[in-house]
C-alpha cells in the first residue's frame, strides 16, 4: 500500500502562510471562488474576536462542503462510522487553524487536503488494529442505513445486487495503487480537477493524468468494463 | 490512405476529464470525436463506465448518510467547535465532602465511650474463652507427642515464625479418630472421599 500523508506540515495550515507550493502552483488560477471569501471573512471575523458570528458562517461552508466530504470519507474509508468522525475531524480542524489559511489557495483544495490526511491516517490506525486483533465484522451499508433509519429499496434483489455491485467496486479501488487511488477519489469522488488534485497532492498535473487515466483502466479491466 | 487514426484510451480519457472538468477538449480530439463513430461510441462506453461509478459512489453515500444524519453530523461539529479554545474542564474529586461526610457519619454513630465499651467487652470476651478452651483441651493435647521428624523440610532459620514440630502421622491419626466419631455424621461422606493416609502409605510401598 502506498498511503503516503499529503504534505502533513501543511495540513494544518503550513508554517509559511498556506500549503507550500507544489509543481503546479504557479499555475493556479487566482482563487475567487465564494468558498475562498467566506473562509477568508470567517479568519477576518475570528480574528476580530467576532466568534459567534464567525461560527455562524462556518455552518454555511460546513453545508456547503459536507456531502463532497462524506462522500470522499466514505470512498476512502469504507466505514460509515469512520468517515462520518473523519469529516467532523477535517472541519473542527479547519477552524480550529483557519487563521493560517491563506487565500492563494482554494479553501477547497486545503479542506481537501486536511480531510484525505485524515482519512490516511485512519486506514493507517486501522490497519494497524487489523494485524494485532481479529477484525469485527464490518457492518453492512443495508444495516448501518437502517439504524439510521434512511430509506430502504423495496425491491431486495435489487439491493443484494446493489450491494453486490458496491462490494465489487470497492474491493477493485481498494486494488489501486496507493497514488492512483488518491487520485482517482479526489478527481471523481471529490469532483476536483487534475489541477486541484495537483495542488493537493503536490504532484505534477502531468502525473496526476497518468495516475488517473491508469486508474480508470485498470478498475476497467476489474469490473469487466474494456481496458 | 485507408484507416484513420482512431484516438487512444487516454486521449479518449483526457476528453472525458475535461469535460467533466468543465475545460476545453483538445480540438483535434473534438473533431475526431464528433467525426469517427467508432471512436463516438468507444467515448461513450468510457463516460457511462465511469458516469456509473459516480453514480454508484452518489447513491451509497446518500443512503449511508440521509439528511438527517448530515444535520446531525453538522450539529456535532457546531458543538464541538462552541468549545474549542475553552480549556478542558476538570471535575475535581470530592475528597473534601468525603472526608466530612465520614467523619461525621462516623461522629454520629459511634460515640468515644461505646467505643470503649466494646473494646472492654472484646477483651473480656476473650480471656474467658480462652480460660474455658485451655481447661477443656489442655489433657487432649497433652496426649499428643510432638517428635521432630529429621525428614520434614525444616523452615529456613531467621525467617517467619519458629517452625511447628508436630508429627504428622500423629496428627493424621487424631483427625481419622475425631471425624470417626459420632458427632461428625455429615462428614462421613466427606472422609468416604478422602483418601486415608494408609492407603496412601500402602500404595507407596
Amino acid at each position: 500500500m502506498n498511503d503516503r500523508p499529503i504534505r502533513r506540515a501543511d495540513a494544518h495550515g503550513g508554517t509559511a502562510g498556506g500549503p507550500a507550493p507544489g509543481p503546479t502552483t504557479r499555475r493556479l488560477a487566482p482563487p475567487t471562488s465564494e468558498d475562498t471569501e467566506l473562509a477568508v471573512d470567517i479568519r477576518s471575523l475570528l480574528e476580530g474576536g467576532a466568534v459567534d458570528e464567525a461560527r455562524e458562517r462556518f455552518a454555511e461552508l460546513v453545508s456547503r462542503h459536507q456531502r463532497r466530504a462524506l462522500r470522499i470519507a466514505y470512498q476512502y474509508l469504507r466505514d460509515a462510522a469512520d468517515a462520518d468522525e473523519a469529516v467532523q475531524d477535517a472541519f473542527v480542524k479547519v477552524f480550529a487553524h483557519i487563521g493560517s489559511y491563506r487565500e492563494a489557495w482554494p479553501f477547497e483544495v486545503w479542506f481537501t487536503r486536511i480531510l484525505i490526511n485524515g482519512c490516511l491516517d485512519r486506514r493507517k490506525a486501522r490497519a494497524r488494529r487489523e494485524r494485532w486483533f481479529t477484525s469485527s465484522e464490518e457492518s453492512s451499508p443495508d444495516e448501518t442505513q437502517s439504524a439510521f433509519g434512511g430509506p430502504t429499496p423495496l425491491d431486495p434483489e435489487a439491493r443484494l445486487l446493489a450491494r453486490e455491485r458496491r462490494a465489487r467496486l470497492a474491493a477493485a479501488i481498494d486494488r489501486l495503487d496507493g497514488r492512483q487511488r488518491t487520485v482517482f477519489m479526489l478527481c471523481h469522488y471529490g469532483d476536483c480537477t487534475p489541477r486541484e488534485v495537483s495542488a493537493i497532492t503536490g504532484l505534477n498535473e502531468s502525473t496526476v493524468r497518468v495516475h488517473l487515466f491508469r486508474a480508470a483502466r485498470k478498475l476497467r479491466g476489474l469490473l469487466g468494463g474494456k481496458p | 490512405m485507408g484507416r484513420p487514426h482512431h484516438l487512444v484510451e487516454d486521449q479518449l480519457f483526457d476528453c472525458y476529464t475535461a469535460e467533466r472538468a468543465g475545460e476545453p477538449l483538445d480540438p483535434r480530439s473534438a473533431e475526431h470525436l464528433a467525426d469517427c463513430g467508432e471512436c463516438g461510441d468507444r467515448y461513450s462506453e468510457l463516460s457511462r463506465f465511469m458516469d456509473g461509478l459516480r453514480t454508484e459512489a452518489d447513491a451509497e453515500t446518500d443512503a449511508l448518510f440521509p439528511s438527517d444524519r448530515q444535520d446531525a453530523q453538522r450539529l456535532s461539529i457546531m458543538r464541538r467547535i462552541e468549545h474549542l479554545g475553552h480549556a478542558a474542564r476538570v471535575i475535581t474529586f470530592p475528597g473534601r465532602l468525603v472526608t466530612q461526610q465520614m467523619g461525621k457519619s462516623l461522629r454520629l454513630r459511634v460515640s468515644p465511650w461505646a467505643a470503649t465499651a466494646a473494646a472492654a467487652c472484646l477483651f473480656v470476651g476473650v480471656a474467658v474463652g480462652m480460660f474455658y478452651d485451655g481447661r477443656n483441651h489442655r489433657p487432649q493435647f497433652s496426649t499428643a507427642r510432638v517428635v521432630p521428624n529429621p525428614t520434614a523440610p525444616q523452615a529456613t532459620a531467621g525467617i517467619g515464625p519458629a517452625p511447628i514440630a508436630l508429627d504428622t502421622e500423629t496428627f493424621l491419626t487424631e483427625l481419622e479418630r475425631a471425624l470417626g466419631g459420632p458427632q461428625t455424621p455429615e462428614l462421613m461422606t466427606l472422609d468416604v472421599l478422602t483418601p486415608h493416609v494408609r492407603e496412601i502409605a500402602f500404595d507407596a510401598r
